[in-house]
């Protein structure tokens, strides 16, 4: 929004800044020249006084940016935990807190505004000199009375015209001025964005074929979290089953093999050495991603092109068969909420989406929490027969879960 | 300022008044500003007197020349060209700080007014509308504020050049008076055929794509496997189309305003040429005063406008400003037995609520918690749950929800929440009891590992145990338990009943329980079936000992 903000605020009106002086000292030079430079003249101190100003103004514009987002989360936030806050009976404390945080931001905002003001002033102040060195000279001219010899015969139209003119010297720099302040946002914003703009690069070179999953001395590392060294291999139809004391890593180890996760040290690839295929993993999620549509849609979110038939298989493989009973089959309409969908129902989609994206290898994230024991059994029976034909890692802690599987990597 | 306003403006003066807003300083800003546009036009009008006495004189000979006085009108120029600029500094500063403040002010006051709503009829407000009305709304108010002593300004400024008019005879005078006049009628016929449309359009679709933005950002492991970042964009693309054909269509429409401002303003001034009939040097102050009339009635015409535009989001903010915003005293309550259905437990005593996924457990906690209306026919000694205020259901339990909600925040932030007055010995003891206090040691920042949205530094497994030490924390007669040992191993899962077992038996406090593992259910004493529960008040709850449970996990919904 505050980079917006820039791109369309600053970006024409700075453009407009450097040419209108220009122009408009230009049509005053053949009525009267030497006002063209009294304004052109004005124009220096001017310059330096927007950059000093501006320097200053730019650290403050981080700061403030900072703790606008900071804010922005809180609020969102407490908000969103109002039900919880209340159930403690914790309002007035954390409403004391909100007030804290809003008081910040305003105060820093205005810090911010001091600056900025100040180059502003600095501009009016000019443009106001401009237009009174303009009037007194011309003043003086048409009274004859100038303290040195005349350089140009003025009359009164060309100095009326000129005066005229004056204010419009400085007005485009004046509309600069007043979006300076988004400017200076802007940039800010774009700093912060800075780190998520450079994702990394897929791996150029085509990998071959998936032939087994291969993990060796990995290491993760980061503030509260270590995992590793790991080494297992698992075989081109697999089930294996990643288990650990809860927190211990699991699912940063999932997201480092699906590469989303950058390790500290070791390597992950096929068995026989290569780099994972591009697209290559498929990812069953907890909560899956739902986007307004059919059924089918969202099951083929990563199979495009998956006809209906296949569509309509895979979800009854899965069991959703009683959802599509129950419902109006696959053309029945989700929300992007998910409204009337059970967690086991959603989990369902996600391990569909999987199966459907007909990636060799799949990694669920606790495919079976939160579900009753009938539906963790089915899911179970699902994974294991799923197993003969796709490689699936698991992060799990569910001992029916660990049992199915060929191999438990404890954590 | 309030004549001036449009009809329908009822609800600023209110917001104003709960912002605190400094009626003094906005009072010095409006005078700043006042000063600031005088100056403005002083310095044109007085320029153009000067040149043009000065240039009748020049001509009139070299007498008439040395005897004109140009030290005052060039002395004048100068100043007015200084008060201009501070006056200018002055009233933006003012404005600035007004509106900042009263709006960090009314932003807390807000907050305050939604949080002393009760859970279980408060309006449902998702976390992107949360955010529209907290912090877009309030900004377009504090924007009205800001511009509030400008729009004085310009009626002041309106006044004097209608004053220095004067000087270029009745007949102009009469003439700019109509012509200032018809000025924000006209410019509202026209703003309302071309900018009141995209301009509503425009801030609908920036809240939608909110909404919809803070969902996505959920799915960010499946996205970025899947490469699903394109049709998560497609999903936002309709939004922020319609967000920038809107923004399109209200930046031509008031480049067109503009436009067709300056040609009034162009034959206003011809206008005044036409009709005057005084020296020179003063028609050529009434015209140079015409611009800057025409200008400020522009500017101020423009202001009521957009202040009209905002109307929608200051009824919203009005809305809630208008709710009951007293937070009652908080209740002491003696234990007292519960009844569940037909089942009635003594304070202490250890329930297990059992039933198939989706029966309704969660939601008896929630009821209890008074965190949702209730579903089932619940009693707290005689009185319904319905009855029963708010005060009276925190006083009682305390929940550790199933998703284990947690503050952006650290450790102890929300280890804080659950009662005023907890001590770091407190928390570590709650933390002990949690089997949290050798993982929350171990890391560096001990008590202040951050926690947010995510879980921050914590597993899933662990945010449950954060939350059950809160609710252990909170002190109340009945712990409420939601899958608390969902996420942890089997030996943790051992390690955590044990020491709840422990806990009970020490405060002799009551619990509730919600669980399909095994382990933990074993804590409890009775066991209470939902389905029975919520079906037929009237009949006797079907309701047995642990024993049974197993076989009646059939009906598997997911």
């Amino acid at each position: 929004m505050a980079i917006e903000n820039r791109d369309v605020r600053f970006a024409p009106v700075k453009t407009s800044a450097v040419i209108g002086p220009l122009v408009v000292a230009l049509i005053v030079a053949p009525a009267s020249w030497v006002a063209s430079a009294i304004m052109l003249g004005t124009l220096l101190p001017f310059t330096l006084g927007m950059i000093l100003a501006g320097t200053a103004s730019r650290r403050a514009a981080e700061r403030q940016l900072a703790a606008l987002a900071a804010l922005s989360g809180l609020f969102v936030d407490r908000v969103t935990h109002l039900p919880l806050i209340r159930h403690f009976g914790a309002e007035a404390r954390i409403g004391r807190q909100v007030r804290t945080a809003t008081g910040e931001v305003a105060r820093r905002t205005i810090s911010v505004l001091r600056t900025a003001f100040l180059s502003n002033a600095v501009l009016e102040f000019f443009s106001a000199l401009s237009i009174a060195l303009v009037a007194v000279y011309c003043g003086f001219s048409l009274l004859g009375l100038l303290p040195f010899p005349a350089p140009e015969k003025l009359t009164l139209v060309p100095a009326f015209f000129v005066l005229a003119m004056a204010p419009e010297f400085y007005l485009p720099m004046r509309r600069l001025a007043a979006a300076y302040h988004e400017k200076q946002l802007g940039e800010a914003a774009e700093q912060a964005l800075a780190p998520f703009a450079s994702t990394p690069a897929p791996d150029p070179q085509a990998a071959a074929a998936f032939d087994g999953l291969r993990v060796q001395h990995l290491v993760l590392s980061f503030p509260g979290l270590s995992v590793g060294p790991l080494d297992f291999a698992l075989e081109r139809c697999d089930l294996a089953a990643l288990s650990g004391a809860t927190g211990s890593g699991k699912t940063s180890t999932l997201a480092a093999i699906a590469g989303q996760l950058v390790p500290a040290s070791g390597c992950i690839g096929s068995l026989s050495g290569e780099a994972l295929p591009h697209g290559g993993v498929a990812w069953a999620a907890q909560r899956p991603l739902l986007i307004a549509g059919t059924l089918a849609r969202n099951l083929a979110l990563a199979a495009p092109c998956a006809s209906e038939a296949d569509i309509l298989a895979v979800a009854r493989r899965v069991g959703l068969g009683d959802v599509l009973a129950r419902r109006g089959g696959l053309a029945m309409p989700i929300d992007h909420a998910g409204s009337g969908l059970s967690g086991g129902e959603r989990r369902r989609i996600g391990l569909a989406r999987a199966i459907l994206s007909g990636r060799p290898l799949i990694l669920c994230d606790e495919p079976t929490a939160d579900l009753d024991a009938e539906s963790a059994a089915a899911v179970i029976a699902l994974l294991k027969e799923l197993s003969a034909e796709r490689c699936i890692l698991v992060a799990t802690h569910d001992p029916a879960l660990i049992r199915a599987s060929r191999m438990e990597i404890a954590l | 300022m309030s004549a001036h306003l449009p009809t329908g403006a009822e609800p600023l003066p209110d917001l104003l008044a709960a912002a605190g807003v400094a009626r003094r300083q906005l009072f010095l800003a409006s005078l700043c500003s006042s000063f600031a546009a005088i100056a403005a036009i002083g310095l044109l009008a007085v320029s153009g007197w000067f040149l043009t006495s000065a240039a009748l004189a020049g001509s009139a000979g070299l007498a008439a020349a040395a005897a004109f006085n140009y030290l005052v009108p060039s002395a004048a120029i100068r100043l007015l060209a200084i008060v201009r600029t501070l006056s200018r500094y002055g009233e933006r500063l003012l404005s600035h700080k007004v509106a900042l403040e009263g709006m960090a002010q009314l932003r807390g006051s807000l907050f305050d007014k939604l949080a002393a709503q009760d859970s279980r009829h408060a309006p449902d407000t998702s976390p992107g509308e949360a955010s529209t009305r907290l912090i877009d709304d309030v900004e377009a108010l504090e924007d009205l504020v800001i511009r509030q002593p400008a729009r004085q300004a310009a009626i002041v400024s309106a006044l004097v050049s209608l004053a220095l008019v004067a000087f270029g005879g009745g007949r102009a005078l009469v003439f700019l008076s109509v012509v200032m006049a018809a000025l924000p009628v006209l410019f509202r016929r026209i703003s309302e055929r071309l900018t009141r449309g995209p301009a509503e359009e425009a801030a609908a679709a920036l809240g939608h794509l909110r909404i919809r933005y803070v969902e996505l950002a959920g799915c960010r492991a499946e996205i970025a496997a899947y490469g699903l970042a394109d049709e998560a964009l497609v999903e936002l693309e309709p939004i922020a189309l319609r967000l920038d054909k809107a923004r399109a269509d209200l930046f031509r429409a008031e480049a067109l305003q503009g436009a067709l401002l300056s040609i009034y303003g162009g034959a206003a001034v011809a206008g005044i040429l036409l009709l005057a009939r005084e020296s020179a040097p003063m028609v050529a102050l009434a015209m140079l005063a015409t611009v800057s009339a025409v200008e400020a009635m522009g500017g101020l015409s423009r202001s009521l406008l957009r202040r009209a535009s905002l109307d929608a989001g200051l009824r919203r903010i009005a809305a809630l400003n208008a709710l009951d915003g007293c937070l009652h005293e908080p209740v002491i309550a003696a234990p007292s037995p519960l009844t569940l259905g037909t089942r009635r437990f003594s304070a202490g005593a250890r329930v297990a609520l059992t039933g198939p996924s989706g029966s309704g457990k969660t939601r008896i906690l929630l009821s209890l918690a008074g965190m949702q209306p209730s579903s089932a026919p619940l009693r707290i000694g005689e009185a319904p749950l319905e009855g029963l205020s708010p005060e009276h259901l925190k006083s009682r339990f305390a929940l550790s929800p199933q998703d284990a909600p947690m503050l952006i925040g650290t450790v102890a932030d929300n280890l804080r929440l659950a009662r005023p007055g907890v001590t770091e010995s407190d928390m570590w003891a709650a933390l002990k009891v949690a089997q949290l206090d050798r993982r929350i040691a171990r890391s560096e920042a001990g008590l202040d590992t951050p926690v947010d949205e995510g879980g921050g530094l914590l597993s899933g497994g662990e945010r449950k145990r954060l939350s059950i030490a809160r609710a252990l924390l909170a002190g109340r007669p009945w712990l409420m338990l939601d899958e608390p040992s969902e996420g942890l191993d089997a030996a943790t899962e051992a390690a955590l009943v044990e020491s709840l077992r422990g806990w009970l038996d020490r405060t002799g406090n009551g619990l509730i329980l919600v669980s399909h593992r095994k382990v933990p259910l074993a804590l409890c004493e009775e066991e209470v079936e939902v389905a029975g529960l919520s079906q037929a008040s009237s009949h006797v709850a079907n309701a047995g000992t642990r024993k049974d449970s197993g076989a009646r996990k059939d009906a598997d919904t997911g």
